[in-house]
């Protein structure tokens, strides 16, 4: 499998394969031993000695710009969640094609982040009820997670449009709807720095795909 | 006992320290007229009226000369034991006292208190006469007592101290008999036991001793009361009657304390002791009214006998080890038998005139009694409630635990069935979807003739049909816009394929609640056939897929294409079969229409609160 994905990323001119390691260990120490800091790490979540998501903290801290992508089996909610609270921007589908892995971090870093619309309901939902808990309690986790504009999209995409079809029905361009889902990312990853509770009881849903 | 005893010596002393000063005046000449005649005589005091004229009223005079060895400067007391029933007192011609009516029989009796009289000493001479008229009525105790002449300081404290003895004394023995009756009363009144509703509800003791106290205060206020409320000879046997009434109720209430209540000897007990009553009430008129004393006393001493036989009987059961209750009414019962037979002896046997009967004071001891029953019952009753309500908590406690125990199977219980439910879901998914698929694939290979894309394609079948289920888990009930939006998503690569557009139209539903996990899968599944026939068969180029609000607020779902189409009933497609099966199982309506350019898959779900069926 990591072979598969290697010689994907190898085979397309535009991008240039950094290393492949097949633990957690060995990608932390790769990681830290590198000079040259790397624009997308690509990681499975179920690693032999760990979590990709350390991984993903990992990079993200040695380097911000680093773009992390998951790799996922199913693209199942919970799994994509925890990834993009861990600082994940997408996730690639494990059957997907060469070219589909190849496109898919291009695109991502071209500014567009897929997302799925169960997890954008979720994203919604767990905004709302991030709403509701911010309303009784101080202090609380930071004001207008989500702008009136990327809740929109969210709930579009959570009914089954596509970017297309969000952008002539909102009158934007289709790179401007990429760019508030990318954005989203962002702000979930950050918000859930400041949540350690419900990155512990998303943590609790992975499971290992060896 | 021994408390009276020294009263009495108490009594001696004070006597002979009077002595000196004071003078007994014994001797006396008597004008005795019964029946219209008159008899003179010498007498010597006291005069018991009763024992000298058996069953006659009559009148007295009694003529006591006495001197003086000089004339007193200082004012003398004349005390007067009892004397009446009506009198005058005259000395040396001088009226010192009158009280009632000479000739009127049966009106007030004086005879009950003892009497005072302060004689100035302007009246008193070295030879002096007494002149007593008495009026004496049947059975009233009159005559006349041996008086006492003296010095104030000598006379009166020897009035004083009987006149506290019979008045005061009995004051507060008929006011303590009033309250004690009245609290036993009210016992009796508001203990109700509830416990058994067949039997009589409350205790009799209570009744029994209620009348008992209250019945010998109406016989001893006798003293009390000058002016009876009835005439003599009935107000007599109203305190004969009162007394014997005491009597059988007292025993009645020996008989519920020793618990004999039950006894067959003391179901002849009770009538016995009610003819004794009524006999009493026979007895008293003889005796008062018709002046046959015999009467009386016949019925006293069958009375006598029947407790004679009653009181060793319960003295012996107390002795042979009762309960305290009993022993303690036992030991006031042998108390008051020894002072009733000492009263007997003073005033029937032995020929005492003044003084009072004993008993009045004794039978205070039945009310201590009572006090100490009633005391010891609610102290065991208060034990009880404690025990109980100490009972209770535990048990209280108890059950809690026993509901949390149950609780928590009943808890274990449901998570073990929505497991299995779980489980049994996942099975089926796999056996129907990835299983079949795998199976399927395992076939294409074994047989050689399939191509390499329908193997791809099957088993990208079961990839896409293992990432719905998982999916499906997800799904929020009753949510078909999610279901459709998530389908498309995960269809998308294959949509992208095929180069069919979509044409997306789908309306935000409000969740329909009556879709189950279960039936929410059914519907994932439908749609998926649905799409995959238009996507592997239909050679389309435009796909539709519609939600719409029914405007019974169901929902209709439509998947439209423009392909070849197919005729419904001819083509036996698996997938088709399937379609009808699963439509039936979440009881949706299924209308196929297939014509060349146009085929619609259409879905009817009702809410439930429109139809009580479906379609």
């Amino acid at each position: 499998m990591r072979d598969f994905f290697s010689d994907s990323v190898s085979r397309c001119a535009q991008l240039q394969l950094a290393a492949s390691v097949g633990t957690v260990t060995e990608a932390k120490t790769w990681l830290d031993e590198d000079t040259s800091p790397v624009d997308v790490l690509l990681t499975d979540l179920g690693l032999p000695d760990g979590s990709g998501l350390e991984v993903i903290r990992h990079a993200t801290r040695l380097n911000p710009a680093c773009e992390p992508l998951v790799i996922s089996m199913f693209g199942d909610e919970d799994n994509v969640l925890a990834s993009i609270e861990a600082g994940a921007l997408g996730y690639i589908h494990k059957d997907s094609t060469p070219d589909d892995i190849a496109q898919t971090i291009l695109d991502m870093r071209a500014g567009a982040s897929p997302i799925s619309p169960m997890i954008a309901r979720r994203v919604l939902a767990k905004y709302q009820s991030d709403r509701r808990q911010q309303d009784r309690a101080t202090p609380p986790v930071p004001r207008g997670l989500l702008s009136p504009r990327e809740q929109e999209v969210l709930a579009l995409i959570s009914r089954g449009f596509s970017y297309a079809e969000i952008a002539r029905l909102q009158a934007l361009s289709v790179h401007t709807v990429q760019t508030h889902i990318k954005n989203l990312y962002g702000k979930l990853s950050v918000h859930s720095r400041s949540e350690a509770v419900f990155e512990a009881t998303r943590m609790g849903f992975l499971v290992r795909h060896d | 006992m021994s408390y009276f005893v020294g009263l009495g010596l108490l009594f001696a002393c004070l006597l002979v320290q009077a002595q000196g000063l004071s003078m007994e005046l014994r001797e006396a000449q008597a004008a005795v007229t019964v029946l219209g005649q008159t008899t003179n005589q010498t007498v010597t005091l006291p005069y018991h009226w009763d024992r000298r004229h058996v069953g006659v009223p009559g009148e007295a005079t009694f003529e006591l000369p006495f001197k003086l060895r000089e004339v007193p400067t200082a004012p003398f007391g004349l005390y007067l034991p009892r004397l009446g029933n009506a009198y005058e007192i005259w000395l040396n011609g001088t009226l010192l006292q009158r009280n009632g009516d000479l000739a009127h029989f049966n009106g007030a009796d004086f005879a009950k208190v003892p009497r005072y009289i302060v004689i100035s000493p302007g009246l008193l001479r070295t030879s002096n006469l007494f002149r007593v008229h008495i009026r004496a009525d049947v059975g009233r105790r009159g005559g006349l007592a041996a008086l006492t002449l003296g010095p104030v300081e000598a006379v009166y404290p020897l009035y004083l101290h009987d006149y506290r003895w019979r008045y005061m004394g009995t004051l507060v023995v008929v006011i303590l008999g009033l309250l004690i009756g009245g609290v036993a009363l009210a016992l009796w009144v508001t203990q109700v036991d509830t416990s058994a509703p067949s039997r009589s509800r409350r205790d009799r003791l209570y009744l029994l001793a209620s009348l008992a106290e209250l019945c010998w205060t109406i016989s001893i206020s006798d003293t009390l009361i000058e002016n009876p409320p009835i005439p003599w000879p009935w107000w007599g046997i109203t305190a004969i009657v009162a007394m014997a009434m005491w009597a059988c109720c007292m025993a009645l209430f020996c008989v519920e304390v020793a618990g004999w209540s039950r006894l067959r000897a003391v179901r002849w007990l009770r009538p016995w002791l009610a003819l004794l009553l009524v006999t009493g009430c026979v007895g008293g008129t003889g005796a008062l009214v018709y002046g046959y004393p015999v009467a009386l006393t016949l019925w006293y001493m069958v009375f006598a006998l029947t407790f004679l036989f009653f009181v060793p009987l319960f003295l012996w059961k107390a002795a042979r080890g009762a309960s305290l209750p009993h022993k303690m009414v036992a030991a006031a019962v042998l108390l008051n038998t020894l002072v009733g037979l000492r009263d007997l002896y003073m005033f029937r046997i032995s020929s005492t005139y003044g003084g009072n009967t004993f008993l009045r004071y004794s039978s205070v001891l039945f009310g201590l009694t009572l006090g100490y029953i009633v005391i010891t019952r609610f102290h065991a009753a208060s034990g009880q409630a404690r025990d109980l309500l100490a009972n209770l908590a535990a048990r209280v406690q108890q059950k809690e635990q026993e509901l949390a125990q149950s609780y928590q199977r009943v808890e274990q219980l449901a998570r073990e069935q929505e497991r299995t439910a779980e489980r049994t879901r996942i099975l089926r998914d796999m056996h129907d979807g990835v299983g079949s698929h795998i199976s399927t694939a395992i076939r294409q290979l074994e047989s050689g003739r399939a191509s390499q894309g329908e193997v791809l394609h099957t088993l990208r079948d079961s990839l896409d049909q293992l990432k719905l289920s998982i999916d499906a888990m997800h799904l929020p009930p009753g949510d078909i816009t999610a279901l459709l939006a998530n389908l498309r998503y995960r269809l998308e690569p294959r949509l992208k394929a095929s180069d069919i557009a979509l044409q997306w139209d789908v309306d935000l539903l409000p969740p329909l609640t009556r879709l189950d996990d279960k039936a929410m899968r059914h519907l994932q599944f439908m749609v998926f056939e649905a799409l995959s026939n238009v996507l592997q068969h239909a050679h389309a180029s435009v796909l539709r897929i519609e939600l719409r609000s029914s405007h019974a607020g169901g929902a209709r779902l439509r998947v439209i294409d423009n392909g070849t189409g197919f005729e419904p009933e001819r083509v036996q497609r698996r997938g088709l079969s399937s379609l009808r099966e699963r439509a039936a199982a979440i009881e949706a309506g299924l209308l196929i229409t297939s014509a060349p350019g146009n085929t619609v898959v259409e879905i009817m779900l009702e809410s439930p609160t429109a139809h009580g069926s479906p379609v």
